[in-house]
């Protein structure tokens, strides 16, 4: 544990002595802030408008970070090596690759917890009939969001490039948020092999749609059940741990 | 005499596509406690790598590796174990304070005990002037510093290394030298790779010569220049020693 408290701790330092995660605070706040103002025309459905693209780009730029912080951590790494007296340490490989996880995760929370608050503070201030349950539910929702998201570009490190890694997550969140229910509908009204295919891509699919609550905050829908809640934590800590776990094998493997 | 390094019959090759390279080839060595060793060879003989796979890094294909009667790739086995990298380059955004606080914590030094540590290394490397700087702003020379710094963190049985001396200057190199043998006064195990004959010379109790992967000559220098004549020097024996095999 202390191993991982160690290796997450200087990732921690290191997103705070650098000017990417304050360029980009400032850039959402700067956003959100022009967004909110767009109220004040009373135009009908421009809270509810605000509310919605406010709450894409909280989760696109939160995305971006955990991406972008977590993708190069690995190579830069190998290249700076700085990975040959850390693993000459008592680390083993899965320690590290924890370590790696966590310290990404923690960062990726930071930020999100930030951009969520002016997110928050903008939505409660909007005027229209807005649960604050619902709004810890969906930071709840972005924070899993986050720890699969951070899973899948450490596991993706292992045999992509930094660049190859970064592209081939935005392609999976386009793909994800705007095509994951077509794979499910292939697969119900196609036959055969097609239909086994196109439920294996549903089914194997890293599922960022399951972490949206942007309708239901845009709308103010009623709060989540407590299962619902649950079913997503389950389903985030399962995929998780199968993409840790192989991330941890690979790069045991991995020729140093 | 405990053994703390034991190598037998070790081999590794590098594989990349239809490439091959035998970077050791069937490589005996055992080192015993309170031993200084110079590990000396050309470019491409296969120091790194031996060094890699006594810290774990790399595993053997074929032979036998030990670290205090272990292999290397258990974490506990590496407990005891200091290594200075050839190419010092440490966490850019870090300071040494904070690099060493890290190194520390992973070694589980409780929290009491880390910060005398870590002054009293930063003071021995001459570097404690800059505990609080950036890493960034450091030089090769500063950075070498911090290197070494970081690899006597755990106040370790086997130290490990790798081209220690490049890129510092005289003095910083004497007082490497001097810490090497206080060391040894304290029964540390030292294993150390180097292009800088003179320095090997000055302080390895015993030297061992690679090339290509094979293991020419070992012993004490004394003896290994007795065997070639008087008055000849370490570098004209390496030599000699590298072109009669080519």
């Amino acid at each position: 544990m202390r191993t991982i408290r160690a290796i997450a701790g200087s990732m921690i330092r290191e997103l705070l002595r650098k000017k990417d995660f304050y360029v980009l605070f400032i850039f959402i706040l700067v956003l959100l802030g022009l967004l909110s103002s767009q109220t004040f025309f009373d135009l009908e459905g421009v809270s509810r408008y605000v509310k919605d693209l406010g709450y894409s780009l909280l989760m696109l730029f939160s995305f971006i970070i955990a991406v972008t912080f977590t993708a190069k951590q690995l190579p830069s790494e190998i290249e700076a090596r700085t990975i040959y007296p850390l693993l000459a340490k008592p680390v083993s490989r899965h320690m590290f690759i924890l370590g790696k996880y966590f310290g990404g995760l923690v960062v990726s929370v930071i930020t999100f917890t930030l951009f969520f608050a002016v997110y928050a503070a903008f939505y409660l201030a909007g005027g229209e009939e807005g649960s604050p349950m619902l709004l810890v539910q969906g930071y709840i929702f972005g924070v899993f969001f986050l720890c699969l998201v951070v899973a899948l570009v450490l596991f993706f490190s292992n045999f992509l490039t930094l660049s190859a890694n970064v592209t081939l997550s935005f392609i999976l969140y386009m793909i994800i948020n705007g095509f994951s229910d077509s794979f499910r509908d292939l697969a119900l009204f196609s036959k055969g092999a097609a239909s086994v295919l196109y439920g294996a891509i549903y089914y194997l699919l890293p599922h960022f749609d399951f972490f949206d609550l942007r309708v239901r905050l845009t709308h103010a829908w009623d709060p989540l059940a407590t299962w619902v809640i649950a079913a997503v934590a389950v389903y985030t800590f399962v995929y998780c741990s199968i993409l840790l776990y192989f991330a941890g094998i690979l790069f045991g493997r991995k020729r140093l | 005499m405990e053994e703390i390094i034991s190598i037998k019959n070790l081999y590794y090759t590098y594989i990349s596509g239809k490439d091959r390279v035998d970077a050791l080839r069937g490589v005996d060595l055992g080192i015993t406690k309170g031993e200084i060793f110079g590990f000396l060879g050309p470019n491409g003989a296969g120091k790194t790598t031996t060094i890699k796979l006594l810290l774990g890094i790399l595993l053997p294909q074929k032979g036998e590796l030990a670290i205090f009667g272990r292999s290397p790739s258990l974490p506990a086995a590496r407990q005891s174990v200091g290594y200075m990298p050839e190419t010092a380059d440490y966490y850019r955004y870090l300071t040494p304070v904070e690099l060493l606080n890290m190194y520390g914590n992973i070694f589980g030094i409780e929290k009491s005990l880390l910060g005398g540590r870590i002054s009293e290394l930063l003071e021995l490397v001459d570097i404690k002037n800059a505990a609080g700087r950036l890493m960034g702003t450091f030089s090769k020379g500063m950075m070498q510093k911090v290197s070494f710094a970081q690899a006597l963190i755990n106040d370790p049985d086997l130290l490990i290394l790798d081209e220690p001396t490049s890129g510092l200057d005289p003095v910083s190199r004497k007082r490497m030298r001097e810490v090497i043998r206080h060391l040894r006064e304290k029964g540390k195990t030292v294993f150390f790779s180097s292009h800088e004959l003179s320095e090997v010379e000055l302080v390895s109790d015993r030297i061992g010569i690679l090339d290509r992967g094979n293991l020419l000559a070992i012993g004490p220098v004394k003896d290994l220049l007795g065997g070639r004549g008087e008055g000849e020097s370490l570098e004209t024996f390496f030599l000699k020693i590298i072109e009669e095999r080519a």
